[in-house]
């Protein structure tokens, strides 16, 4: 049997966010939020960790090309990057951006963009919102 | 199946020293040689503490992050700055060696969590090693 091996690759954005609910007064989002509820929204520069996970193919040497997982998952940062989460993009319309969801998205589209591949499965993903603060994402 | 998991980092700095009442002069320094220092030595510990749930459908967080917050750092607070051997109850029958402070920081901050949210504990003693526990460990 050929073992499965991992590959990780570290992608960043910068955005800005906001956490706000329009159906809950202000001293309730002020409670639920902190600071994050400043009204023109506040920034970090995220780091996201992508791991995915295969077979070693004979012939290359690789479980996928790092070139071709780069690309997939850049297609997918570049509509993050120097947004305005909230505003800017149709995934935060509903719910808010907070770490937990934004990791969320990030996996579903990126499990979405490697279903095509064969022998190729996203395992595991981890954004950091700041080095004090990261969601994890994976599969069991 | 999809799991998500939030972590946060925290920090406090504490002295200690390795040492059991149980062993000899000799064993004590062969078996914890730098670490049992008569007068104690410290560390700046690094705490990463995880949770893990489905996030709320209303805050989209795991656990409010001021909870959090601040059930971890009140009781982080009564290691701070301390000796931990003389000063913390728990380690004065027990040696303070990473993996007995991981599982009293799983102990402690179980109970001040939600139930069943605690997932994951990553003690960093130094930069150069680490202590886990946790339902996944």
């Amino acid at each position: 049997m050929r073992p499965k091996v991992t590959i990780s690759k570290k992608f960043e954005f910068s955005a800005s966010h906001r956490y706000w609910r329009d159906d809950w007064t202000e001293e309730k989002n002020n409670a639920a939020f902190g600071l994050c509820v400043s009204p023109y929204g506040h920034g970090h520069n995220y780091d996201l960790h992508v791991t995915v996970s295969g077979h070693i193919h004979p012939q290359t040497g690789m479980i996928i090309n790092l070139s071709k997982l780069k690309e997939i998952v850049n297609e997918i940062v570049d509509q993050f990057d120097h947004k305005y989460l909230n505003l800017d993009t149709p995934w935060f319309k509903e719910v808010i951006p907070t770490t937990e969801n934004i990791a969320v998205v990030l996996f579903d589209l990126i499990d979405e963009k490697l279903k095509p591949l064969s022998d190729i499965f996203l395992k595991h993903i981890r954004l950091y919102e700041r080095s004090d603060l990261y969601a994890d994402v994976w599969k069991d | 199946m999809r799991r998500i998991s939030l972590t946060r980092v925290f920090s406090f700095s504490a002295a200690h020293r390795l040492n059991s009442d149980a062993l000899s002069h000799e064993e004590n320094k062969q078996i914890f040689d730098k670490c049992n220092n008569y007068y104690g030595h410290g560390h700046d510990y690094s705490v990463e503490v995880t949770v893990q749930g489905t996030p709320d459908s209303e805050t989209g967080m795991l656990i409010p992050l001021p909870q959090l917050d601040t059930a971890v750092t009140e009781f982080l607070t009564t290691l701070e700055h301390k000796h931990l051997d003389l000063e913390a109850p728990y380690f004065k029958d027990k040696i303070s060696t990473g993996e007995n402070i991981v599982r009293y920081l799983w102990n402690e901050l179980d109970k001040r969590l939600p139930a069943g949210k605690l997932f994951h504990i990553r003690l960093w003693e130094t930069n150069n090693n680490y202590f886990d526990i946790g339902k996944d460990a």
